[in-house]
């Protein structure tokens, strides 16, 4: 009790302190500054009772014009000039405990009531919360120091000496090696890399080493792991039985727009409206899985449609966390608590992505179908015949067609069943003698066939194909025949026209009508091959039908649905989505002061357009953020996610937005060159160590005195060793790998799939490529703080716990690496075990090692030498084989590697 | 608080840092057997005369010392949790909520009234009604009903408060088990366990203070994200503690590296890293030395409870353990060895209690015998056995699955399923709880005559959730996170301490 007292004191204590300082600096002719000093108070101590959730008394603070209006009970809260007489400085003056302001809570202070007083005297002028206002070009602070090598410098310089503090001297070379290497690329440079930078005495040295690590390959998968978490992409799909989900060429999409330095507006349009582009090219498609990373429920018996909307609503969600820093998902259920949104810009915005052709259907239509280079020869040669041949319209639908299997309609679509039910997951018909399935409101103009994707088991069957009534005319009678595999049926027919009905009926003499036939998967309407007199026709459309009935591995994608087909969004009373209320348009909030672009839209493309503007106030100052915290290890605003009036508020606003202009206009999107910037900022160049007096004043480094030193991250830290051990297999892209990992780990319901360890040096390749389950990822990593990515994860929270001692010291895939680090060791440092370890530790670090830790190192290895030397089996167990290294000293040799690889500085970026 | 207030307590905490670390050594040359760690302790225990001080005393994650414990801001009246989840969703029909109209209706049509505007997993079309697939009778002073499948339990039922009107919104597994321990039916927010070792953070720190034990085969269908910490940070999140291979992942030992080596080579890292702290100053290294003795702890403790090997033999007879296997009982023995050694809640999953009836499997009448069977002897012997010791008025034990199932008889894909078996049912089911300063001999909560609705004492997760907290000394509406610029809560905006209930 005395201590928590004590501490109370002690915050109470530093409050005054601020608040009296904070009265100084505003008595006298300061004004007021709504969005500096109001808010915050409005916030904390009343928008709870007053604001988007509850509008008690008929007053709420969220918006200027709700504020100034009349309550409830006819007063005006505030009255601009007339503090007397608003009714808000009376209420939080007021004695009377049942009159007083906030109700049933602490008075506020003397100091809150003067702000507030004053603001309102001062004509209550409301402010917009910077975050939410146009980025603008900021003078940079006119300060001189020799320490200063770029702008970024101006502005930390500045704050520093407001706040008494020195920076820091460049840190050694080898330190900044490793730093800006594990930073640019996620793990360490490669020996002549390395080597050429040491020993260049250029002054340049440092920015070609840079321009290098920018250059090489590999930044792309370092920062692929970061957009990753935002993508929430996985492996699989992530309910129940959390089944695989093949999506990683969105992956290899990732890694290859960065390596290419894709603009950051560029790299933002393809993800969310690629398949809107003009000529979307394969990649265009491929880079749209970005929001099918959201997960798909195929739990037995779930409503698709619940589901279905699920998606969406993570959708919206993840755009505004993962591009925009705001917390949107607030909204869902009513108004923003403490900023300006308003409940239906919730479902206006959400209505954007509500039109997408995705019904969570275990088969995750629409996929983007991956032809092998022979089928990829094949589709072309086809293709070029029918824009030869017919049109390129025709051509355009044919490639839809072939590559997506879209337009199409899941079986689970029909509108009434006879002798038929959808089963399992709500995705499939499942079809008995005397079905009839009635699929409703096709639109039949220029459709000349009909796709079904379907399965049988019983011979015999006949399915017909009507329209406007099930004993309606004709339009195909085909027999069914089992094959063991899933198969297509082409239905051809004349060209029909309008809008029909059409009933599907299955008949098989001598079923009983309790048997399991048929299993329905899609239809497709569509027309026939065209080109149908022109010469080549018969071996292109056999083809065709080759290349459309091919069973291959497909990527979902996002597409719209048809025109006719268009979803109507409501707004969902309390975000629940059975109860709909009012019919909305897509649209973006009212409240960031920029429109739509004119002329845009109002799609999916149209939204890119407003994203990717320059009026834009959050996208530039969220990835400049981003960006940042992945360097420094905290961003300007802590608060990644969340940019917003309840986010930390940035340490160096100007900074943040001096960059955030800078991305947009110098540098035109080109993340490349925004993180040269940083990199070659003094800033970023400091020496790390903690002197006594930056302990007390800036633990958190908050200000910059010196260079970052974080943890790395999982994948940083797997990459690292894998390096150090010399087993690192630097290939690129393809499907998932899967490293060590211990038995049991993968135990999903209803889910047969095992971890089996991939192999030849597949086990070492990089941690982006390792396979991600959702429902249980790499246990490693988790354990290293990687999110499950089940949602849009903005913020890596860094923890520190014995279960991550415990993963470098005794993961099999660690001891391992461990092995390969002593052999390189033994075979390319010297004879004798101390030029071992001393080489091994400048392997890791670059620089010396210090002799007291040499000594450490060399009394572990005496010590466990000798233990090794009183036990044989234990020695053969630690060298891993009975080989050559099977010996007590290669053994202890393992032993100080797996030490060596636990060292702080080593765990760290220094 | 808002994130602000948590940053400046954090700033304020900080600023004490140097002092908890060197607790931190003290604590650790104490408890230290083999007095690892005494060599790099010197510079910091010099100069310094002062008693540490609990500066832990509100909730605010500190990272370099998560799991400390901390005080609830009122008194609890429980300590640690064990929560039993039957994952599948067992039958209440044929274990608790007896029903002998359901009986009359056996075979006949479900009436359409039952039916419209209902949406089922399974059922299509009008499934028939099923009676229940058990005898019951009445047992102890509160008269409770327990069918015979439990013979075992049905002793003990004076110890416990029965919920019998448990009703949900999610009538899939993965939702549901998410909505009962995360709050939310989506995935995403923390879990239970992580809320509650973040509240009160852990009494054994040679152990994790969030365990989780799996049995029957399979996770639970919502994976690890019903133990996940959610945007809690990570060290919160459920640690999964096994009985075949390492009881707790990379706990053990490389082969062939035996305890000294591992001594030595842990006292080796960690005087280099006290070199390190020398020329860095960076406290962050303080804490991983002690992250790393604690591990070295860890890895005597772990195994060490994870052992019941070592129990006599009337407790493995109680238990109906059987050692060396993986199985629900042995997992309720560690259970009750975890909370003794301190563990702050342990969340037990044994899957396969979906009782479809579309195999033998999971039929009312064939596998989920097994399954009653499994988990009698048990759940019986826990309550016990924390009586014995005094350990149940401080421990919270919670029995339950994530829904209900029907009084219809399940007709998949519209015909009749070859075994008796009920489809989700989310309206009502049965679920109890014991100890922790929970009634003894009491039901709360009734049904309608086919167990289909409930008519009294409806109660919520968030309910439940509420109760679990206040037993533990926590206001749910005050126990908030701020997270994406508001605090957020484990029962989000609802909930209600279910009063009738608590002792």
């Amino acid at each position: 009790m005395k201590v928590l007292f004590s501490r109370k004191i002690l915050l109470v204590a530093g409050i005054l302190l601020a608040i009296i300082i904070a009265y100084l600096f505003l008595s006298g002719p300061h004004r007021v500054d709504y969005s500096a000093d109001v808010k915050p108070i409005l916030n904390k101590k009343c928008i709870s009772c007053h604001g988007g959730v509850k509008a008690k008394g008929g007053f709420s603070l969220l918006f200027q014009e709700e504020a100034l209006a009349k309550t409830k009970s006819g007063k005006y809260a505030i009255i601009p000039g007339d503090p007397s007489g608003s009714e808000m400085i009376r209420r939080i003056t007021n004695k009377d405990p049942e009159e007083r302001m906030p109700y049933r809570h602490e008075p506020l202070s003397k100091e809150e009531i003067s702000i507030l007083t004053r603001w309102i005297k001062q004509g209550a002028p409301w402010g917009d919360h910077w975050a939410y206002l146009p980025v603008k070009e900021t003078e940079v602070p006119e300060v001189e120091d020799d320490w200063i090598k770029n702008d970024i410098d101006k502005f930390i310089y500045a704050r520093l000496k407001e706040e008494k503090l020195e920076p820091s001297a460049e840190a050694d070379k080898t330190v900044l090696l490793r730093r800006v290497s594990l930073d640019l690329t996620g793990m360490l440079p490669s020996e002549k890399l390395a080597r050429q930078f040491l020993n260049n005495t250029d002054t340049n040295a440092y920015s070609m080493l840079v321009d290098s690590l920018l250059a090489s390959p590999h930044f792309g998968e370092r920062w692929a792991s970061m957009w990753l978490d935002l993508a929430r992409y996985a492996d699989t799909k992530g309910y129940e039985s959390d089944q695989g989900r093949t999506i990683w060429q969105y992956r290899d999409w990732v890694i290859r727009a960065f390596n290419e330095d894709k603009p950051y507006d560029r790299f933002l349009t393809e993800q969310i409206a690629g398949d809107l582009l003009p000529e979307p090219s394969d990649a265009d498609y491929i880079a749209t899985a970005f929001h099918r990373n959201a997960m798909n429920n195929d739990e037995g018996g779930t409503d698709n449609e619940e589901f279905r909307i699920a998606s969406v609503i993570d959708r919206v969600n993840t755009t505004w966390e993962a591009l925009m820093g705001t917390t949107f998902s607030c909204v869902q259920c009513h108004s923003h608590p403490y900023d300006p949104f308003r409940h239906d810009e919730y479902y206006k915005f959400m209505a954007f992505f509500n039109n997408t052709r995705d019904e969570d259907v275990p088969g995750e239509y629409p996929a983007f179908r991956d032809f092998n280079d022979t089928l990829r020869q094949q589709f072309d040669a086809v293709i070029r015949w029918v824009k030869e041949n017919a049109s390129e319209s025709q051509a355009r639908t044919m490639t839809t067609l072939l590559r997506t299997w879209q337009p199409a309609i899941n079986s689970n679509k029909a509108d009434s069943l006879v002798n038929a039910v959808v089963i399992g997951n709500n995705d499939i018909v499942l079809v008995r003698n005397h079905a009839i399935i009635k699929l409703k409101g096709i639109e039949m103009d220029n459709v000349s066939r009909m796709v079904c994707r379907f399965f049988t088991n019983k011979k015999g069957g006949v399915l017909r194909t009507r329209v406007d009534a099930p004993d309606g005319p004709v339009l195909g009678t085909n027999r069914l025949d089992t094959s063991g595999k899933i198969q297509f049926l082409l239905v051809d027919f004349p060209v029909q026209s309008g809008v029909h009905d059409v009933y599907i009926t299955y008949e098989n003499p001598g079923l009983k009508n309790t048997v399991d036939a048929l299993y329905l998967d899609w239809f497709s309407f569509t027309e026939q091959l065209p080109g149908k007199n022109k010469p080549g026709y018969e071996a292109n459309n056999n083809a065709f039908r080759k290349l459309l009935t091919a069973d291959l591995p497909a990527t979902p994608v996002m597409m719209e649905r048809v025109p006719g087909q268009k979803r109507k969004t409501h707004v969902f009373e309390r975000g629940n989505w059975r109860e709909k209320t009012k019919e909305v348009e897509a649209g973006v909030p009212g409240s960031l002061q920029y429109a739509m672009p004119a002329g845009a839209p109002k799609n999916r493309m149209g939204l890119t357009q407003w994203l990717t503007s320059k009026q834009n106030p959050l996208v530039s100052r969220t990835i400049v953020n981003r960006l940042w915290e992945q360097l420094f290890g905290t961003g300007i605003a802590e608060t990644l996610e969340d940019m917003g009036t309840q986010g930390i508020p940035p340490t160096h606003r100007e900074l943040l937005d001096h960059l955030s202009w800078k991305l947009m206009n110098d540098h035109r999107w080109s993340l490349k060159k925004l993180l040269k910037e940083m990199v070659m900022s003094a800033t970023y160049r400091q020496d790390s160590k903690l002197t006594d007096e930056m302990k007390e004043k800036d633990l958190f480094n908050r200000f910059y005195a010196r260079g970052p030193r974080i943890r790395l991250s999982a994948e940083q830290i797997r990459d690292q060793f894998l390096c150090i051990s010399g087993v690192i297999n630097p290939k690129m892209y393809g499907p998932p790998v899967k490293p060590w990992q211990p038995e049991g780990i993968w135990l999903s319901p209803y889910n047969g799939a095992k971890w089996e360890m991939s192999k030849n040096g597949d086990q070492y390749r990089r941690a982006v490529y390792t396979y991600w389950k959702r429902s249980s990822p790499y246990p490693s990593m988790m354990g290293f703080d990687a999110p499950q990515r089940n949602v849009c994860n903005a913020r890596r929270i860094r923890t520190n716990t014995p279960l991550q001692a415990l993963i470098t010291l005794n993961d099999s895939a660690y001891l391992d690496m461990a092995r390969h680090f002593a052999w390189r060791m033994k075979k390319e440092a010297g004879n004798n075990i101390q030029q071992q370890i001393t080489k091994g530790y400048e392997w890791m670090l670059y620089k010396p090692l210090p002799q007291a830790k040499l000594r450490v190192l060399t009394e572990l290895y005496i010590k466990t030498v000798n233990e090794f030397k009183k036990d044989a089996e234990s020695t053969c167990e630690v060298a891993g084989f009975n080989d050559e290294h099977n010996n007590p000293n290669d053994a202890a040799l393992v032993v100080v590697a797996n030490a060596m690889m636990n060292l702080d500085e080593v765990i760290m970026k220094n | 608080m808002t994130q602000k207030e948590l940053n400046d307590q954090r700033l304020l905490r900080e600023a004490q840092d140097a002092v908890r670390h060197m607790h931190t050594r003290r604590h650790f040359l104490r408890e230290s057997a083999m007095g690892l760690g005494a060599l790099a302790i010197g510079s910091l225990l010099g100069g310094c005369g002062r008693r540490q001080e609990n500066v832990m005393s509100s909730i605010a994650f500190d990272p370099a010392h998560p799991l400390l414990p901390k005080s609830p801001p009122f008194a609890g009246k429980a300590r640690s949790v064990i929560y039993l989840h039957m994952a599948g969703a067992p039958s209440q029909l044929e274990m608790f909520d007896y029903k002998p109209e359901l009986m009359k209706m056996d075979g006949q049509d479900c009436p359409g009234s039952l039916l419209e505007g209902k949406q089922f997993a399974f059922i299509r079309g009008v499934p028939k009604m099923l009676g229940p697939q058990a005898k019951f009778a009445q047992y102890g002073e509160s008269r409770a009903w327990v069918s015979e499948h439990l013979p075992h339990f049905s002793t003990v039922v004076d110890e416990v408060s029965f919920l019998k009107a448990v009703t949900t919104d999610q009538f899939n597994h993965a939702p549901a088990q998410l909505l009962l321990h995360t709050g939310s039916a989506r995935l995403g927010r923390p879990s239970m366990g992580s809320w509650v070792t973040y509240g009160l953070g852990t009494e054994n720190q040679n152990l994790p203070g969030f365990v989780v034990l799996t049995s029957g085969g399979s996770f639970p269908d919502a994976g690890k994200s019903v133990w996940g910490s959610g945007f809690l940070p990570s060290v919160y999140q459920g640690v999964q503690c096994r009985s075949e291979g390492d009881p707790v992942l990379f706990i053990g030992d490389p082969k062939g590296m035996n305890r000294d080596i591992r001594k030595a080579s842990i006292e080796a890292i960690n005087k280099a890293n006290q070199q390190e702290y020398e020329e860095y100053n960076d406290p962050e290294i303080l804490s991983r030395i002690s992250q790393y003795e604690m591990a070295y702890r860890m890895q005597i403790a772990a195994p060490e409870v994870m052992n019941i090997n070592d129990e006599p033999a009337y407790i493995h007879e109680m238990y109906g353990t059987r050692p060396g296997k993986s199985c629900f009982a042995n997992n309720i023995l560690l259970a009750r060895k975890l909370v003794e050694k301190g563990v702050r809640y342990v969340q037990l999953f044994d899957w396969g209690w979906d009782a479809h009836g579309d195999g033998p499997y999971n039929a009312l009448n064939v596998g989920m015998i097994n399954k009653y069977r499994s988990i009698d002897k048990a759940i019986t012997a826990l309550l016990l056995d924390l009586k014995q010791r005094g350990l149940l008025e401080e421990t919270l034990v919670v029995w339950g699955g994530e829904f209900g199932r029907t009084p219809m008889m399940e007709n998949r894909n519209g015909q009749q399923n070859p075994y008796k078996g009920r489809d989700h049912h989310t309206a009502a089911f049965t679920l109890w709880m014991a100890g922790g300063g929970i009634r003894r001999g009491f039901t709360y909560g009734e049904t309608d005559e086919i167990g289909y609705y409930p008519v009294s004492g409806k109660v919520e997760a968030f309910d439940m959730q509420a109760t679990i907290l206040n037993q533990l000394g926590f206001d749910h509406e005050q126990f908030t996170y701020p997270f994406q610029g508001r605090p957020f809560r484990l029962t989000d905006v609802s909930g209600k301490v279910i009063h009738d209930i608590i002792a």
